[in-house]
């Protein structure tokens, strides 16, 4: 017979000599990078600034760090969450200059770590300088340019059968020489022949204020044009500074029925009119077609909307046609890319800053150095900052709906924390 | 990416030459008798994920990716040194999640402990809990290096053919495609749909079964999917003869009434295929000429060639496992006897496992497998045969024919498992107590520890 030790690995323990392999092989995360300071937190976790120790220009990323799930001040394993799985797939897969780049993903001690690449802003972070610092408009330039990435971007994840589904000012980041990076994947699905209907996974998807209309009419079916909605939405924002659409979101009840969102709808319908049927022909088969139909009529004033915002007509155009109503005929990235706004002066440029004089250029990032130390372990009151946090949206399944306050966030901006909705109403 | 093989992980990390399958397999070998014995393991772990699979109610690509992320995990591991059963576990866990269909930990933790223990297990239960697998998929996922995005050749098989006079996009097994998809998808590989090649529905059901049977071996870690795939169709135009109608196969068809209800349709479609060939309609219908379809692909035969001989040496050793309680033993064993020794292992594996892979329950094709394989001369049964412990394997009614089964399997990875603690357990006494043990399954360990003895003594 075995001796005790090893029947007792065998029948409680089989993984044991599996396990201290593993962990000999294992380089913590603080042995190859310096952390910085602290970013910002959400539902999902927090986001680190760190330097890598390993090459020696000590290249700058962001760690993002999932919050591990606790039982009392336990961690424990409980599974990794759907939208951590699904993070961690696509960006492993995918490769372009307009993505964020997930140099590696650490997993130790219970805690995910996906280390990127290192952007020094964002979409929100350039609104909120133009807005609060600066106060003056967006230059068309560098309106045009970043919009142009943006939609390069969305072009090479919808050829890779990707769906963002959480487009927003703050998920879109700018590196220092103005290239624009698609960020924050959590949402993001591949819908290559997907096993399960899109609504299955997640009832609710994209950020109220950047949800397209067939999404808030109940639609169980969608497609990349709900993304292509967010882009005129985001562009729309650069233009005026502030949500174009920023409705109040009802949130969901006990039983975690998705409501009828009624004060967003009239937001839109505010500015593009109400929809009508024979623009939509599929409208009457949205589940909250009736409940549409008691709303307040509307008439399209997107024109003079973009009068004094965009100042070209070919800018609204685009706008426009990114706006339309019908998913199938809503203008998709592609098209959008050849759009002639993009062709008329000023041209997009690589760097979207260009055209920017030095001191005009947004600041950097800035960190706090206070919960830096915090990265290992995580402290407590960081899942309540992440109730009015940035990126996420929780998962149906994995989290809970209901419970957060993210879902009516449309952006936060942790330099001035708190101050963006404070901004807006003034 | 979701269209771009060569663009992806798993072209780019995950394709792997023999060498290094073997090298993974290294420290196995030296605790198994033959190493033919890791291909039936290989066959018994892949039979496990889809009997758990099968529980939890997987889809038949979800299964397939669990099967891809437990032989990749063992690129990396040995079985001695892990318990596979709740790296299966593990693998269907994630899997779920990656192709977007998860299930909650607790029907893992339930149904893993129904299934495995049903396994033969030395007496003791297989317990685990919620910890211990959300602890194995941490390990996994970062042994799986995060690539979670998986080929499959199903798709390669749904994109190159279709079922005879079915519209574009028709799936088998009832795979939702087009969900979620806008009309600017349009193409997928053959734009509109015009250089599919019509199958009818057996051949299809039989190429699909073919690749269903592929994951029980490390075909996918070789080659990618698309290769396998072709090399499917390839085998499924063997058994369903498309161009040259065979008046011998007519006959087998006439002759095959003991085929059940279920698979008439097939055959009946096949039949039709083969009069619609001979009456010449076949070859001048949209230029669906099966064999210029295959060259078309401009790829390499010889590359095909092995890749369908790999598939047939894997039937050839299938036939050769046996689970305990297979419904069609008894039929299988009256159709052996009547063969000559010679025979039955050349014609026999294919035609056999053929009829146990999945809907593959024509076993008319077997002789053109069974010509295959004597060309080829893959695994020699008669070889192996002599080498399989007789005390563990079970012995049928005929003579000379040994089998591997599960439950020798089950015990096998235990004896393994044991072995490779007792050479590393601290105390000399338990290296010692631990290789009497042993010495059942394999004689040759005892020699293994006393060289390690040695080794200890001189240092």
């Amino acid at each position: 017979m075995l001796d005790e030790w090893s029947s007792n690995i065998l029948q409680h323990d089989p993984m044991r000599l599996y396990r201290a392999k593993r962990d000999l092989e294992h380089r913590t995360v603080i042995s190859k990078y310096n952390i910085l300071g602290f970013i910002s937190s959400g539902t999902y976790g927090r986001v680190y600034k760190a330097q890598s120790l390993d090459d020696e220009h000590g290249t700058l990323h962001a760690i993002k760090k999932f919050k591990p799930d606790k039982e009392g001040d336990v961690v424990t394993y409980t599974g990794i969450s759907q939208s951590a799985i699904r993070e961690i797939a696509l960006n492993r897969e995918l490769s372009h200059d307009n993505v964020v780049a997930l140099k590696e993903v650490i997993l130790e001690d219970k805690s995910i770590y996906m280390v990127f690449d290192y952007a020094e802003h964002d979409f929100l972070q350039v609104i909120h300088h133009h807005s609060q610092t600066l106060r003056s408009p967006i230059s068309t330039a560098v309106l045009k340019s970043l919009i142009y990435q943006l939609i390069n971007g969305l072009i090479y994840l919808h050829s890779c059968h990707v769906l963002h589904r959480d487009l927003k000012p703050a998920n879109i980041l700018i590196t220092g020489n103005g290239v624009v990076k698609i960020g924050d994947l959590g949402l993001a699905r591949l819908i290559y022949e997907p096993l399960q209907p899109l609504f299955a996974g997640d009832k609710v998807v994209v950020t109220i204020w950047y949800r397209a209309p067939e999404l808030l009419l109940g639609a169980k079916h969608y497609t990349k044009a709900i993304d292509c909605w967010a882009v005129g939405c985001v562009m729309a924002e650069l233009a005026s500074l502030r949500p174009i659409f920023k409705g109040e979101e009802a949130k969901l009840d006990s039983k975690k029925n998705v409501p009828f969102q009624r004060d967003q709808l009239l937001k839109i319908f505010e500015v593009l009119g109400t929809p009508d049927e024979k623009e939509w022909p599929s409208l009457v088969d949205m589940p909250e077609y009736h409940s549409m139909k008691r709303l307040d009529y509307f008439t399209n004033r997107l024109s003079d909307w973009c009068q004094s915002r965009l100042r070209s007509p070919q800018g609204y155009d685009l706008l426009r046609r990114l706006f339309i109503y019908d998913p199938e005929r809503r203008l998709n990235a592609k098209d959008a890319l050849q759009h002639k706004w993009f062709h008329e002066d000023p041209k997009p440029t690589w760097n979207a800053f260009a055209s920017v004089s030095t001191h005009q250029i947004p600041p950097h990032r800035r960190i706090s150095q206070d919960e830096a130390p915090s990265m290992v372990p995580i402290p407590q009151h960081a899942s309540l900052q992440g109730a009015h946090g940035h990126m996420g949206i929780p998962f149906g399944q994995q989290s809970k709906p209901g419970s957060s306050t993210s879902l009516s966030g449309g952006g936060h901006y942790v330099q001035s924390s708190g101050t963006r909705k404070k901004a807006r109403l003034q | 990416m979701a269209t771009d093989f060569w663009a992806s992980s798993h072209y780019k990390r995950w394709i792997v030459d023999r060498a290094t399958l073997h090298q993974a397999r290294l420290a196995d070998l030296q605790y198994v008798d033959n190493p033919e014995q890791l291909d039936f393991l290989s066959i018994y772990f892949a039979n496990l994920i889809t009997k758990l699979g099968r529980k939890l109610q997987f889809r038949q690509r979800v299964i397939a990716t669990a099967t891809v992320f437990f032989r990749r995990f063992y690129l990396k591991n040995s079985y001695s040194e892990t318990d596979p059963f709740i790296v299966i576990a593990a693998c269907c866990y994630v899997a779920a999640k990656a192709e977007e269909s998860p299930i909650h930990i607790k029907s893992i933790v339930q149904e893993s402990r129904t299934v495995f223990n049903q396994e033969e297990l030395n007496g003791r239960p297989w317990t685990t809990d919620n910890q211990k697998i959300a602890e194995m998929e941490f390990y996994l996922v970062d042994d799986l290096e995060c690539d979670l995005i998986i080929f499959h050749p199903y798709r390669t098989l749904l994109a190159l053919c279709k079922r005879e006079n079915t519209p574009l996009s028709t799936s088998e097994e009832g795979e939702d495609l087009g969900i979620g998809l806008d009309t600017d998808d349009g193409p997928r590989y053959w734009g509109t749909g015009e250089g599919q090649l019509e199958l009818p529905t057996g051949a299809l059901q039989v190429a699909w079964s073919i690749i269903n049977d592929t994951y029980k071996s490390q075909l996918c870690l070789l080659h990618p999917p698309h290769l396998i795939a072709i090399a499917a169709i390839y085998l499924s135009f063997i058994i369903h003869p498309p161009v040259r109608p065979d008046p011998s196969t007519i006959i087998e068809h006439e002759s095959a009434t003991t085929t059940p209800e279920s698979h008439r349709q097939p055959r009946r479609s096949t039949r039709q295929a083969n009069s619609h060939s001979s009456s010449k309609k076949f070859q001048s219908h949209n230029q669906q000429d099966p064999i210029a379809f295959l060259a078309d692909m401009n790829m390499s035969l010889p590359l095909l060639a092995s890749v369908s001989q790999e598939i047939i040496s894997l039937y050839a050793l299938w036939d050769q496992y046996k689970e305990d309680m297979a419904p069609d033993a008894a039929r299988l064993a009256r159709e052996l006897s009547g063969t000559s020794p010679v025979a039955s292992g050349s014609i026999s594996p294919a035609k056999r496992s053929m009829s146990r892979a999945d809907s593959l329950t024509q076993s008319y094709g077997s002789q053109y497998f069974g010509s295959l394989t004597a060309s080829a001369g893959a695994t020699p049964v008669t070889d192996t045969n002599e080498t399989l412990d007789t005390a563990s394997s079970v012995q049928e009614g005929v003579p000379g024919v040994h089998y591997v089964t599960p439950a020798f399997l089950s015990l096998l990875v235990q004896r393994m498992r044991e072995a490779k603690l007792s050479d590393v357990t601290p105390s000399a006494q338990g290296s010692s107590s631990g290789s009497g043990s042993i010495n059942v399954i394999s004689g040759r360990k005892m020699a293994v520890n006393k060289r390690l003895e040695r080794m200890q003594a001189a240092g």
